[in-house]
C-alpha cells in the first residue's frame, strides 16, 4: 500500500474525498457542493469514518469531518488517523460551527477548518483546494516517491500511479510511452555529470508541462529512461518527439536527440510493467538509427520476438532430441562432356515438434546474431562426417562434403582441433571436407582472420566463399583472402535470363576467379538454358535443382549410388 | 408540497437556502424536507422535558448548524438563541422555545 497522500497529481481524474456529517442535510448539502469536482464517499458518524478510510485508504485526498457525532466523534477520527502508519497523512479539514473548537482541531493536526453555520460552498472548495495542494507540494519535499533530481514518480511509483489511474478510468483508451535520450552516458562523459543532470531536468520539464496540459501521468524510471502514460490522442508523438528534440536545440552546445517507443490502445489485461515493456521494445528497434526518433509497438515485431526467443531457448533440446537433421545437396563437375558429381552441400533442416518445419533462414542468421551458432555447426560437422564415415563403410562412397563454417566459428580456438579430430574418429580425409564461409565473413578483414584460415588451407582444407556477390567484397581484398573456391551467390544465375547484364556480371566473375586462380561454383541453377551458359563462360561446378534437389540421407546415398554407376 | 413561495411566506431566507444548493430549486427543498425530518427536534423536546441539558445542546447545535443551511430562519433564530444558552447550561425555562419552534415545525410540515 501507497503511504502516500499524494494523490494523482498528474491525474486526470476527480480526487476522493471523504464527507464525515451524522446530519443528513449537512452531508447531501457538502455533497451537492463538492461533486463537480471531487468524487465522493460519505460516512455518518466516526466509526463509519473509520471504516471508509480503512476501504480507500490511500485514494483519499481528503476527509471533512464534523466534530459532534453520536458513537464516534471527530476529535477520536483525528486521533486515529493521527496514530495510524497508512493514513497519517490524510489532509482533514473538520467542519465546524464554532469558533472556539477550530483551535483545537488545528492543534490535533487537522489541515484547516471549515464553518459549516452556515457553508459558504466557494469557501468550502477553495479550502479543500488549497489543502490538498499543501498537501501534496509538502510530499514532494518529503516522498521518496519522486525521485530527486527531476520530481517525477520513480518506477515503483508511476506503476502504482498508473494502475491507480486505470482503477478509475477503465474506460480510457491509454497509450504507454517510453523516451530515452540517446548516447546519454557520452553527454555525461564528455560535458560532465552536471550537464547530464541538466539534460535530464530539462527533459522532466518538458514531461512536466505536457502532464500540465494532458493529465498524463510521468515518470523517470532510470538514468535517462522516462516512461509516461497518457490517454491516446491527447497528443502527437512525432510532434512530441521533434519538440523535444527542438526543446534541446538551443541547450548549452550539446546535441541531444531522444528516441521513443510507444504502445498505443494498451491492452489492459496485460499488467503495467508489460504493456510498458512493450513500448521499450518498440523503441529497441531503432537503436542505432539515428533518423528516426518514434517507434510504435506492432504485435507482428512482438510475435517475431517471441518466437526467436523460443527458437534461442530450445536449441539445445532440439540438438539433444534430434530435431536437427541434414539433406545433402550435390554438386556437380561441368567441365567434361557429361556432368560429374563432384561433392555435396551439407544443409541443416529443423522439424520442430510443434512448430514443424524451420526454415534455415528463420534460424540461422538468429543464431548467428547471438553466437548460438558455433554449437550448431560443431554439431553439424560432427553429424556430416558421421554419414560420411558410415557411407564409406557401407558403400564405398568417397564424395566430398562442403560444410558452413560461420564467421563466429572462426574465433573458436577449438575450431582446427575439433575437426580434426572427428576426421579422424570418422576416418575421412581432409580433402574430402570443404569449408564454406560466407563473404561477409571476410569484412572483418582482420589478420587473425586470414590466418586462420591459412591454417585451414595449410592443413590442407578446401576453402569456399559462400554467397560470393552478395557482400562487399574489394577487388583488392579478394586478391589478398586465402580461398580456393568462389561460389557465386544464386541470384547472379536466378536473374540471368532476365538481364543480360548479368550475363556480364557473370563473365566478371568468371575472369576474375581464373585470374586468381579460383575455381567458381555456381548455385541455384535450375534449367538447362542456364546450364549451358555457365558452361560456355568456363564455370566449373553447377549446383542447384537442374541437378538435384537437396535430399535426405537416403535418397541422397541412392543418388550418388546411382551417379557412380555411370 | 411546501415551494420556495411557503418558503419565504413563513419566513424562510430561501436564497441563502438556494446559494448553499448551488441554486438548484428540487434539491433546496429535499433539504428542506429532510430537515424537518430532523430527529434533533424530538430529541431536544425531550432533553428539556428530563432536565438533559447535554442532550438538549447537542440535539440544538446540530439542529442550529442544519437549519441555517437551509435557511428555514424562523427555526434557526430561536434554536441559535437556545444553543448559547444550553451551551452556558443557564437553568432558565426552555419551554417557550420549544413552542415556538414546534409551531413553527408545525407549519412547515403542514406541507407536506
Amino acid at each position: 500500500m501507497l503511504k502516500s497522500h499524494v494523490k494523482f497529481h498528474s491525474i486526470a481524474g476527480k480526487r476522493l474525498v471523504l464527507i464525515v456529517d451524522d446530519e443528513i442535510v449537512n452531508r447531501e448539502m457538502l455533497r451537492n457542493i463538492v461533486q463537480n469536482d471531487f468524487d465522493v464517499v460519505m460516512a455518518e458518524d466516526g466509526e463509519e469514518a473509520v471504516e471508509k478510510i480503512k476501504e480507500h485508504g490511500d485514494l483519499l485526498s481528503l476527509i471533512l469531518l464534523d466534530l459532534n457525532m453520536p458513537k464516534m466523534g471527530g476529535y477520536d477520527v483525528i486521533q486515529w488517523l493521527k496514530s495510524s502508519d497508512d493514513y497519517v497523512n490524510i489532509p482533514v479539514i473538520v467542519l465546524t460551527g464554532d469558533k472556539h473548537a477550530e483551535v483545537d482541531s488545528l492543534t490535533m493536526g487537522a489541515a484547516d477548518f471549515l464553518t459549516k453555520d452556515p457553508l459558504v460552498p466557494e469557501v468550502v472548495l477553495t479550502r479543500m483546494q488549497k489543502t490538498i495542494e499543501l498537501y501534496e507540494d509538502r510530499s514532494i519535499i518529503q516522498s521518496t516517491e519522486r525521485e530527486d533530481l527531476t520530481g517525477l514518480f520513480n518506477k515503483e511509483y508511476f506503476y502504482r500511479y498508473s494502475e491507480q489511474f486505470d482503477t478509475f478510468h477503465s474506460e480510457l483508451i491509454m497509450d504507454a510511452v517510453f523516451i530515452d535520450i540517446n548516447h546519454f552516458h557520452l553527454i555525461n562523459e564528455l560535458y560532465g555529470r552536471k550537464a547530464g543532470d541538466e539534460v535530464l531536468i530539462h527533459l522532466s520539464d518538458y514531461l512536466k508541462d505536457l502532464r500540465e496540459k494532458t493529465r498524463c501521468i510521468a515518470g523517470r524510471v532510470e538514468a535517462d529512461k522516462f516512461f509516461v502514460y497518457i490517454e491516446h490522442g491527447k497528443v502527437s508523438y512525432t510532434t512530441m518527439a521533434e519538440e523535444i528534440n527542438s526543446h534541446f536545440d538551443d541547450f548549452r552546445d550539446i546535441h541531444v536527440r531522444v528516441r521513443c517507443g510507444i504502445y498505443q490502445n494498451v491492452d489492459k489485461s496485460f499488467d503495467i510493467e508489460t504493456r510498458f515493456d512493450r513500448a521499450v521494445q518498440a523503441a529497441n528497434t531503432i537503436k542505432g538509427n539515428y533518423s528516426k526518433s518514434i517507434a510504435r509497438y506492432d504485435n507482428e515485431t512482438f510475435q517475431k520476438k517471441m518466437f526467436e526467443d523460443r527458437l534461442i531457448t530450445e536449441m539445445d533440446e532440439a540438438m539433444a532430441t534430434h530435431q536437427f537433421y541434414l539433406n545433402f545437396q550435390p554438386k556437380y563437375n561441368v567441365h567434361g562432356e557429361e556432368p560429374v558429381l563432384a561433392s555435396a552441400e551439407v544443409l541443416v533442416r529443423w522439424d520442430h515438434p510443434e512448430l514443424g518445419r524451420i526454415s534455415p533462414g528463420q534460424f540461422i542468421p538468429i543464431f548467428e546474431h547471438n553466437g548460438l551458432i558455433q554449437k550448431l555447426d560443431f554439431y553439424i560437422w560432427d553429424r556430416a562426417l558421421e554419414c560420411a564415415g558410415r557411407w564409406r563403410k557401407e558403400h564405398g562412397i568417397e564424395l566430398p562434403l562442403s560444410v558452413n563454417v560461420s564467421r563466429m566459428d572462426l574465433y573458436n580456438s577449438s575450431l582446427i582441433d575439433f575437426i580434426i579430430e572427428k576426421l579422424i574418429d570418422y576416418d575421412i580425409s581432409k580433402k574430402n571436407l570443404y569449408l564454406e564461409i560466407t563473404e561477409s565473413a571476410y569484412m572483418d578483414d582482420s589478420a587473425q582472420l586470414i590466418e586462420i584460415i591459412n591454417s585451414l588451407r595449410a592443413e590442407g582444407f578446401k576453402i569456399e566463399m559462400d554467397d560470393f556477390g552478395t557482400g562487399y567484397s574489394s577487388l583488392n581484398m579478394l586478391a589478398d583472402v586465402p580461398v580456393d573456391v568462389l561460389k557465386m551467390d544464386m541470384r547472379f544465375v536466378q536473374n540471368l535470363n532476365s538481364s543480360e547484364k548479368q550475363e556480364t556480371m557473370i563473365r566478371l566473375i568468371m575472369d576474375i576467379a581464373k585470374y586468381l586462380k579460383m575455381e567458381v561454383v555456381a548455385e541455384g541453377v535450375e534449367d538447362k538454358e542456364q546450364v549451358d551458359f555457365l558452361r560456355s563462360v568456363g564455370c566449373d561446378v553447377i549446383q542447384g535443382y537442374y541437378f538435384s534437389k537437396p535430399l535426405a540421407e537416403k535418397e541422397f546415398v541412392e543418388h550418388v549410388l546411382q551417379a557412380q554407376k555411370k | 408540497m411546501l415551494t420556495i413561495e411557503n418558503l419565504k411566506e413563513l419566513g424562510a431566507d430561501t436564497e441563502g437556502g438556494l446559494a448553499r444548493c448551488i441554486n438548484n430549486e428540487e434539491f433546496y427543498l429535499k433539504m428542506v424536507n429532510l430537515s424537518l425530518q430532523d430527529a434533533n427536534f424530538e430529541k431536544l423536546r425531550s432533553a428539556i422535558d428530563g432536565g438533559d441539558m447535554d442532550g438538549a445542546f447537542e440535539a440544538a447545535h446540530a439542529l442550529k448548524g442544519v437549519l441555517g443551511n437551509v435557511g428555514l430562519t424562523q427555526l434557526h433564530e430561536p434554536i441559535a438563541e437556545m444553543t448559547e444558552e444550553l451551551r452556558a447550561r443557564k437553568d432558565i425555562d426552555y419551554s417557550g422555545y420549544i413552542e415556538t419552534i414546534f409551531s413553527e415545525l408545525e407549519k412547515l410540515r403542514a406541507f407536506e
